[in-house]
């Protein structure tokens, strides 16, 4: 049962991995999500050295969103300038993400850095999801429709200059707002593993207003390409991904990513939603409580040769 | 050349400082030993290993070698005054960082660090009584043994004062990972010529030239002393994989991705197939 990780350079349960592969990727199939937020901590709390969960779960994201990004592929569902774009963006924040993630390492800050920034994002996201989940359900206790949060017709966004046509997504906006969030997303993804599908998606809908039709597809794109530019990068300048933890971990992904998407058909898009927003602030909290609890033993000790 | 006398002979009444002296050292070390092993002498102590290269591979849990040797000049046997062996095996040197966690701001973080430059990656001493018993603190420093003995060559700290503490820590983290182990008892004598160590190797050695020393003492002072070289070498998949990530780490890279993308597109045309 036990496997050699040569990178991680520990033994693991490569059936317990598999497992929690499969698991985050069931979740990634029911929720539409990359699952890269959820299997960082989880591999994390297994043991696994922080540098080599963030960099190995991004082939991970690669893989659980490669299947996606072909469906909407073929249903012409993707605005191929604004992703090509996005994702040459995005390849200029990983670049920059797995520096900073270098220098932070060097520094002995990156664990805390990575737990951090989990904490914050998690912590926000589950926040928001949970509200606009209690929301839906209450109104539907209550016999109403659904609210759905419908955007302003004019913002700021507006005003800024270098505008671009968009065709595919009916679109004749500035650059500047696309290219910002690609870049952002990439340095989350090289600093945390992550696609970052559940910002991009919110951020194109109501920062850029891409078509709801079109939305998914054109984050998948990039986040293919992103977190693959952040898996041959962390693998170039830190050493930090390993091809048998990622073979175990998309294994078990892509298997329960199938599995996801038929549990997503057979419940409530609100419950769904709600459940997502309680397990992500339960990560979140288990995270929070290693940084205020008291270490049993300060020191810890990490090979510099 | 084999049958020619060499000058360095397996006999060392002068033992030399555990680390060696570089490669060249080394190379002198292993052809006195395969000269040592052709012929034995009549020296005050021989010794030897149940296997002088352990390959690991995957399924590679951990084993056991034993040190062995004997005393062989009967004027140090009849001699007054206690006797002991110590066995001392030490993995490569390598730089490590020690880093210590504080609370600041009501968070716990890597507030200070000490470097530690050449410590050894591997540590067991093995002894016949508890190494206080057989020679004063100041032999057991000279020669390095015993954990509280184990240093490394110079710290990144303004004192040794300084340092101390993290040194423990780093013991202490190797206790647990069971790198590092001392063991009184632990040469056990056949006959009163013969003795023999269990040296325990577990499964996340790191790899490289290990060099097992034997000592014997008398009356706190090393009187004989041997090394023998011992190679920890990795095989398989997982030596592979690592040198293929640290020697062409694009290509690596780039085949991770490609395995990704290939299982990610697998799964999705073979279930679509299915239902």
């Amino acid at each position: 049962m036990e496997i050699y990780l040569p990178i991680a350079e520990m033994s693991v349960h490569w059936l317990l991995l598999f497992a929690i592969g499969g698991a985050v990727g069931f979740l990634s199939g029911m929720f539409g999500v990359g699952g890269g937020f959820l299997l960082t901590p989880l591999l994390m709390f297994y043991g696994i050295p922080s540098g080599v969960a963030v960099a190995t779960t991004a082939s991970h994201v690669t893989a659980s969103s490669m299947s996606g990004a072909i469906t909407q592929w073929r249903n012409r569902a993707v605005d191929l300038k604004l992703g090509a774009i996005m994702t040459a963006s995005g390849i200029v924040g990983t670049g920059a993400g797995v520096w900073l993630f270098g220098v932070l390492r060097a520094a002995g800050q990156m664990e805390l850095i990575v737990s951090a920034s989990y904490v914050i994002l998690l912590g926000t996201i589950g926040t928001l999801m949970l509200r606009e989940s209690l929301e839906a359900l209450a109104a539907q206790r209550r016999g109403e429709p659904t609210p759905s949060a419908r955007a302003q017709h004019h913002n700021w966004i507006h005003g800024l200059p270098f505008k671009v046509r968009f065709r595919d997504s009916r679109l004749y906006i500035s650059v500047i707002p696309p290219v910002l969030i690609g870049f952002s997303i990439g340095v989350l993804s090289a600093i945390m593993g992550i696609g970052g599908g559940f910002l991009l998606v919110p951020a194109l809908i109501y920062l850029v207003r891409v078509p709801a039709n079109i939305v998914m597809g054109t984050s998948l794109l990039q986040i293919v390409f992103v977190t693959a530019a952040s898996t041959i990068l962390h693998s170039v300048s830190d050493f930090t991904v390993d091809i048998v933890l990622a073979g175990i971990l998309i294994s078990g992904g892509v298997i329960g990513a199938q599995f996801g998407l038929r549990a997503a058909s057979r419940m409530r898009g609100e419950q769904l939603r709600f459940w997502l927003a309680v397990l992500v602030l339960a990560v979140g909290a288990r995270l929070l409580y290693g940084l205020l609890v008291s270490p049993g033993d300060p020191f810890s000790v990490v090979d510099a040769s | 050349m084999r049958s020619a006398p060499h000058p360095v002979a397996c006999r060392c009444k002068r033992p030399t400082s555990p680390r060696g002296g570089g490669k060249k050292g080394a190379l002198l070390l292993a052809l006195s030993l395969s000269l040592c092993t052709a012929s034995a002498q009549a020296d005050d102590l021989v010794a030897g290993l149940s296997q002088d290269i352990i390959q690991i591979t995957s399924n590679y849990t951990g084993t056991d070698i034993v040190a062995f040797g004997a005393i062989e000049n009967m004027n140090v046997m009849t001699a007054a005054g206690p006797m002991d062996i110590v066995v001392a095996v030490r993995g490569p040197d390598g730089d490590m960082i020690v880093r210590k966690k504080e609370r600041v701001a009501g968070i716990w973080l890597n507030n200070h660090g000490v470097e530690m430059h050449s410590i050894p990656s591997y540590y067991y001493v093995a002894s016949t009584r508890p190494l206080s018993a057989i020679a004063p603190v100041e032999t057991l420093k000279r020669y390095e043994l015993g954990l509280d003995e184990v240093s490394p060559r110079s710290t990144s700290a303004r004192t040794p004062e300084i340092a101390e503490p993290y040194r423990e820590a780093l013991v202490r983290h190797k206790l647990i990972d069971g790198l590092y182990n001392e063991n009184a008892g632990g040469v056990e004598f056949l006959s009163p010529t013969l003795f023999r160590a269990r040296v325990p190797v577990p499964a996340d050695v790191p790899r490289g030239q290990y060099n097992v020393q034997v000592y014997l003492f008398r009356d706190g002072n090393v009187i004989s002393a041997q090394s023998t070289p011992l190679y920890v070498d990795q095989t398989g998949l997982e030596r592979r994989l690592f040198n293929f990530a640290h020697q062409s780490p694009l290509a690596y890279g780039v085949s991770t991705v490609l395995m990704a993308t290939m299982l990610g597109w697998l799964s999705s045309t073979l279930f679509r197939r299915i239902s």
